[in-house]
């Protein structure tokens, strides 16, 4: 490091050589204390000195408005593939963040993971970013049979694409598959093979399925503090892979149950009678920018002659938008949301009663779920 | 070298000086224990005295000089105020309003001007949300009640999104406009409140780790004296890059409470409120666990107040119907009118005209601790101007 370019008197310059302090980050890391038991200069001296490196560090840009944030980085999102999913999340998932999906097994989480892998080839013009995804599966294998199925579902899930389109793109060759059987292989995963990808450009989405299989099976229940930090630790590379190439990052976690009564020490996002909590506690949730969650609901809806159960996405918290809700089903073409329509038929209602509950089941019959 | 001015310097040690301190350590071994003993000496007798090189003393007798000039501390320091005085100057600076009445009287008017505030809360809370409520807040017209200033957002999480505050800026105008009637002096002021002046009074930083933070917060001085508008500061959120990348806890410590001092000082010298936001952390004492603010117990001498939010009951389950939830909204509306003191008018206008927009109520109970200015309590309230924005008028 050159410190003559800051432009300070010979005399600091010369001090902070002796001192041995070779660049503006390690400066400004250290406090005015330490600064002067280095350096041996006065405090003056040390502010002085602490602004010359600040500003060496951040850069001589101008400080930008939010006009010309919002005129330079016109709002892009990646599309869930439905124009119902998207009005949602208003036009689909924010390009910088963690977006997090939880809900019980059998919710159809996967499902929206492999639609989005798909989504993300198409053009701008149709809510894509033109590029591939990166899948990294941490419990099964590659759902490979259902994602085929998708494929050659496409046409019928994008009516409005012209078809040419859609069978121009070689969508499975752009999906990049990873199995990761422990935390030490998705570390190196995310901070090596995926910025690979990310900067040739052959990737612009990055989904993990799921986040929490490896915390819950890797940690015992009195090593939180570990488990703590190795969380911080993989929730920074993301979202330090996120902001750098603006990919969104979209994140499957598990639930937990609820089974105790309320407690000061649980954090519940404001779903209070909720039997069930995303997975991962409050350490993951500091780190999640949208938190999504799918819930399967008693009953059956059916449309031509598919028929499935109903689910509902929720908003549980995001920094643009409300919380709200959008009924979906998972069909033979993917997950495409359910218009209001019911609710308007009066002879329905016990239906919209039943769309609008939970499934009861048995909490031992779960799989994937753990006590909190 | 000029003379350091007597009377600022009479009482002052050289150990208290701002000198290095193996130069204090030399004038004291040789006797100079007050600044006012050096001040008649010249920097050649000064080096023999100290056995220093002439241009060390000329630099040792430059340092007590600029020690003793006057800080800017407007004025505190140099004469001493008498506390009429600073209530007078206190009620002038003004606060921002939340455009929430129990938040506001809770707050004693809104988010005072010149002080520090820390707002605490689990993910999903609001936080962001009243903070950037807060960032277009501070620029409505003063005819409105407002303060007409600019703000700086430092956003360290990266959940800064322009899109939200074009919907929250877009509501704010929708109000004041309804307020605006025939005012003459409304009128005019709401040609310049618009959304794109809102946006272009908003002024953004990104951090995305500590070094960087700290490095604006060296530079914030001369970005305030550049802007001198600026009356509000948000730093989203002080945890997020101080909880990671540190191994060594007291270096952590030694550096927020640096910063906490550097921010206390910027809030009174420049005349800005500076709002922090952090995060929650669970804590197990005795067998019970309890969440409590981050970043630990030396930080929470930070900032002069600091508001914690949680969730009062917020949503009920998903298995609830609409309407249901609309007719909850109504009753918790009906109650909490009867009993909510109405401070203030032009809020309790504003308060009524968001009344018809309303889509989505959560109920958070704010808990305010308050070292300045307020007691204990908590308070109920609604955050449905924060989501007014996105309602279908109807």
């Amino acid at each position: 490091m050159n410190w003559e370019r800051l432009n300070l008197s010979p005399r600091i310059t010369a001090a902070l050589q002796k001192g041995n302090l070779n660049s503006a980050k390690e400066l400004l890391g250290l406090s005015v204390l330490e600064l002067q038991a280095l350096t041996h200069l006065s405090t003056s001296d040390v502010q002085q000195l602490r602004r010359a490196a600040a500003r060496l560090y951040c850069g001589a840009a101008p400080v930008r408005t939010a006009l010309d944030v919002r005129n330079s980085e016109p709002g892009e999102k990646l599309s869930l593939a439905c124009p119902l999913l998207d009005a949602l999340l208003h036009g689909g998932l924010p390009l910088c963040g963690i977006t997090e999906l939880s809900g019980e097994s059998g919710a159809g989480k996967t499902q929206l993971g492999l639609q989005l892998c798909l989504s993300v080839q198409y053009p701008a013009e149709w809510g894509g970013l033109g590029s591939g995804a990166v899948y990294i599966c941490t419990e099964d294998a590659f759902p490979i049979k259902r994602l085929r199925q998708l494929i050659t579902q496409q046409p019928r899930l994008r009516p409005d694409i012209p078809q040419a389109l859609v069978h121009s793109i070689r969508f499975s060759d752009n999906i990049y598959i990873e199995h990761t059987a422990d935390l030490g292989a998705l570390q190196s995963c995310i901070a090596q093979r995926v910025p690979v990808l990310l900067s040739r450009g052959l990737v612009r989405l990055v989904v993990i399925d799921s986040i929490a299989a490896l915390f819950r099976s890797e940690f015992q229940a009195d090593e939180s503090m570990e488990r703590a930090r190795h969380l911080l630790a993989l929730s920074g590379t993301l979202h330090h892979l996120s902001h750098s190439h603006k990919v969104p990052v979209f994140c499957i976690n598990q639930v937990t149950d609820v089974i105790d009564s309320p407690n000061p020490g649980r954090c519940e996002f404001g779903l209070v009678e909720s039997r069930i909590l995303p997975a991962l506690g409050l350490a993951w949730a500091n780190q999640v920018m949208v938190r999504l969650m799918l819930w399967r609901l008693e009953g059956t809806v059916s449309d031509g002659d598919q028929s499935c159960a109903p689910r509902r996405l929720e908003v549980v918290f995001a920094p643009h938008l409300p919380q709200a809700s959008c009924l979906c089903g998972v069909w033979l073409e993917g997950v495409r949301g359910i218009p209001d329509v019911v609710r308007e038929d009066p002879g329905a209602s016990t239906l919209t009663e039943a769309l609008c509950r939970p499934v009861e089941r048995d909490p031992e019959q779960k799989d994937g779920s753990m006590v909190s | 070298v000029s003379c350091i001015s007597p009377q600022r310097v009479m009482l002052r040690t050289v150990a208290s000086s701002s000198l290095a301190p193996s130069v204090k350590a030399k004038l004291i071994r040789a006797g100079f224990c007050s600044v006012a003993d050096l001040q008649e000496l010249r920097p050649g007798q000064l080096s023999k005295e100290v056995g220093v090189s002439q241009e060390e003393a000329a630099e040792i007798l430059k340092t007590l000089h600029t020690d003793a000039l006057p800080v800017n501390d407007g004025g505190l320091v140099a004469r001493g105020v008498t506390a009429l005085e600073l209530l007078q100057r206190e009620q002038a600076q003004g606060s921002i309003v939340t455009f929430c009445s129990a938040l506001d009287s809770a707050l004693g008017g809104g988010v005072p001007v010149g002080k520090t505030m820390e707002v605490c809360g689990p993910p999903g809370v609001g936080k962001t949300q009243l903070c950037i409520q807060l960032a277009v807040d501070v620029q409505i017209p003063m005819c409105f009640g407002g303060l007409k200033g600019q703000s700086l957002y430092i956003d360290t999480e990266g959940s800064f999104m322009v899109e939200r505050v074009v919907d929250v800026a877009r509501a704010a105008v929708e109000h004041c406009s309804l307020l605006a009637e025939d005012a003459g002096n409304r009128r005019k002021a709401m040609k310049e409140f618009t959304v794109e002046k809102i946006l272009s009074c908003l002024f953004l930083m990104r951090c995305h780790d500590y070094v960087k933070l700290l490095a604006q917060s060296y530079l914030l001085p001369s970005f305030l004296s550049e802007h001198p508008e600026v009356r509000l500061i948000v730093i989203d959120s002080i945890a997020y890059p101080f909880r990671r990348d540190f191994e060594d806890f007291s270096h952590r410590t030694r550096l927020l409470n640096a910063l906490a001092q550097h921010l206390n000082q910027l809030a009174t010298q420049h005349n800005v409120a500076i709002v922090l936001t952090n995060q929650m952390t669970t804590k197990v004492w005795n067998g019970q666990s309890k969440m409590v603010p981050a970043l630990g117990e030396s930080w929470g001498h930070a900032a002069a107040q600091r508001l914690i939010l949680y969730w009062e009951g917020a949503r009920s389950s998903c298995s609830m119907t609409v309407t249901d939830k609309v007719r909850e909204r109504e009753r918790e509306r009906e109650n909490r009118e009867c009993s909510e003191p109405r401070p203030n008018k032009w809020l309790v206008e504003l308060e009524e005209s968001f009344c018809p927009h309303l889509t989505c109520v959560l109920l958070y109970r704010l808990a305010v601790l308050s070292k300045s200015s307020r007691p204990d309590g908590g308070h109920c309230c609604h955050t449905r101007s924060l989501w007014s924005a996105h309602t279908p008028t109807p």
